[in-house]
């Protein structure tokens, strides 16, 4: 009965937006998954090879040729995490502040529903929608991994970095909800939560070179992939450090939402 | 007597508009209360405020003996509330929206919805979308009254009703009197709340400047009054009365108004044959101008 309460309501609601989301991310990475055979043998390697030895560094171009390396660059290392953390902001966004704003909340917070609870719900079914999201991608790439020769990373890589997408959801998702829950408006949430997603991206990426280490230890998407699960298998400390990251961003939403006026 | 709702030196400040300066006031077990006041004046700053979706900034709230913010859950299962812009996801359907709703609370019977659903004329199975702005204030009403709540707080509950609708509400809010509930309502409209209504208090630039019986308000309200005569009469016959003002007399014709009981002036004029009388009903904003001509006089 998904009428039952809030979880299982945001979840029917967001049950459409869900699929084209899970299918969406499945179909892109399958895509570009697939095209590994064509380039990893000889051509890109070579072009590659001229790139400065700094591009290839931030982007992890060394290893392009095995399949763990492509993938980590292209699918996994790009349009998986960019989607998938867009689902999260997005998500996360429309749980309080989209919800605040269009004023569905006030129905629901003088009904029997705490604010933590409401809070709760919420981020429980945008966790469930990443874990769906993941699990869809990873089915898909245990579907095409022989047919693109990607046999080479096991289901042991697949499933740690899957869950790690699912988890990179979650922390973004957790971020919007407590700025929404901060009282931020629906606009402002989306573009704060877009803008430290930008520089989280970044400082992973260049915080190295940059000479700003602990930039990149802080970001999200350094948990998310540093720790090379399709090659390593998963990678407890990085989703544990992802997990807390939510858990955070979740008690201090929680904590603001208690204390202000709902508009 | 128990009290249902206890403000006590309730303010609340915001940055940029008008709040609420030191409202107290006490609504007893088993009352309706008619909370009137026109746009703006902070009907729905009060009410916002019994529900826990904005806190005070000084003062108390209690509601059914408990604190709303402390208490919330424990206040929001024993009331009903309407917002005054009552807004729901618009892609569901009635049922669905009514029947979650109804699982937040539990222990509502599909027979309570179904019911109150074929009383307003409530399509349960319309999409929200597709309703109009009264169809969709019936969802709201139907929300609020399912669970049988011990205190009903409804902000401008009849806006968007036709006329029938309108009387369906006020038998409800009549049987919820009888079954022992507690009503509050916020209106702009006298009308909608005197036939209702045991007391009505009237909020003006965010301060409670009266509270009183329906009875009360009415004897010290103006009201317009034409009376047609057989014959001319002279202004001077009714310059003298102390409670009529704005008269004029054109040929047979006396227009006035009159400030609480209309008996001085009925008298006089029945010295002269009457034609025809017309007294209309004291409205709202004619009752705000008899409280505040009557306060400025007071404090000047």
């Amino acid at each position: 009965m998904l009428l039952r309460n809030v979880f299982t309501k945001t979840v029917r609601d967001g049950r459409r937006a869900l699929s084209a989301w899970a299918l969406g991310t499945a179909a892109v990475a399958a895509m570009y998954a697939s095209f590994y055979p064509q380039l990893a043998g000889g051509a890109m390697t070579d072009v590659l090879a001229t790139f400065p030895q700094a591009l290839r560094d931030a982007f992890r171009l060394d290893d392009i040729s095995s399949a763990a390396g492509y993938l980590q660059s292209t699918t996994f290392g790009l349009l998986v995490p960019l989607l998938i953390t867009m689902y999260g902001i997005a998500t996360g966004t429309r749980a309080l502040a989209g919800d605040e704003e269009a004023g569905h909340l006030d129905v629901l917070i003088t009904h029997p529903v705490s604010r933590t609870r409401l809070l709760v719900h919420r981020f429980a079914a945008l966790a469930t929608g990443a874990t769906v999201i993941a699990g869809v991608v990873f089915a898909v790439m245990l579907a095409i991994r022989s047919g693109a020769r990607l046999d080479t990373v096991l289901i042991g890589g697949f499933a740690g970095q899957c869950l790690n997408a699912a988890l990179l959801a979650m922390t973004f998702g957790a971020l919007a909800i407590a700025l929404g829950a901060a009282g931020a408006g629906r606009g402002l949430v989306l573009g704060v939560s877009a803008g430290i997603g930008v520089l989280a991206y970044a400082a992973n990426t260049f915080g190295a070179q940059l000479g700003v280490g602990w930039a990149r230890d802080l970001s999200p998407f350094h948990h998310y992939l540093g720790g090379e699960p399709l090659r390593n298998g998963v990678q407890w400390v990085d989703a544990g450090i992802l997990a807390a990251m939510t858990a955070v961003l979740l008690a201090v939403g929680v904590w603001s939402f208690n204390r202000r006026d709902l508009t | 007597m128990e009290s249902v709702i206890r403000l006590d030196q309730l303010t609340k400040t915001y940055r940029h508009r008008r709040g609420l300066a030191s409202l107290s006031l006490d609504i007893a077990r088993g009352e309706v209360f008619g909370y009137l006041g026109p746009n703006g004046a902070g009907k729905s700053t009060t009410i916002r405020m019994l529900v826990d979706l904005i806190r005070p900034t000084s003062g108390t709230v209690r509601v059914l003996g408990l604190d709303p913010r402390s208490d919330a859950v424990a206040v929001q299962r024993r009331i009903g509330y309407l917002a005054g812009d009552f807004v729901v996801d618009t892609r569901q359907t009635v049922d669905d929206c009514l029947t979650f709703l109804a699982n937040l609370h539990g222990g509502i019977s599909r027979a309570r919805i179904t019911g109150l659903a074929e009383r307003l004329d409530l399509d349960l199975g319309a999409r929200i979308k597709a309703l109009s702005k009264g169809n969709r204030q019936k969802v709201g009403l139907v929300q609020a009254f399912m669970h049988q709540p011990e205190l009903l707080i409804l902000d401008e509950p009849t806006s968007g009703l036709d006329p029938l609708v309108q009387q369906t509400f006020l038998r409800l809010v009549a049987e919820a009197k009888a079954a022992g509930q507690t009503v509050f309502m916020s209106s702009h409209i006298m009308s909608e709340v005197e036939r209702v209504a045991d007391r009505v208090g009237i909020i003006r630039d965010g301060r409670l400047v009266t509270v009183d019986s329906v009875a009360a308000l009415r004897h010290r309200a103006v009201r317009r009054v034409r009376i047609t005569f057989a014959t001319p009469v002279p202004t001077a016959d009714f310059d003298a009365l102390p409670n009529v003002t704005d008269l004029t007399i054109v040929d047979t014709v006396l227009d006035c108004r009159v400030h609480g009981s209309p008996d001085a002036l009925v008298k006089h004029a029945a010295r002269h044959t009457i034609v025809d009388l017309l007294s209309e009903e004291p409205d709202l904003e004619e009752l705000f101008l008899t409280y505040y001509e009557g306060h400025d006089s007071v404090a000047a």
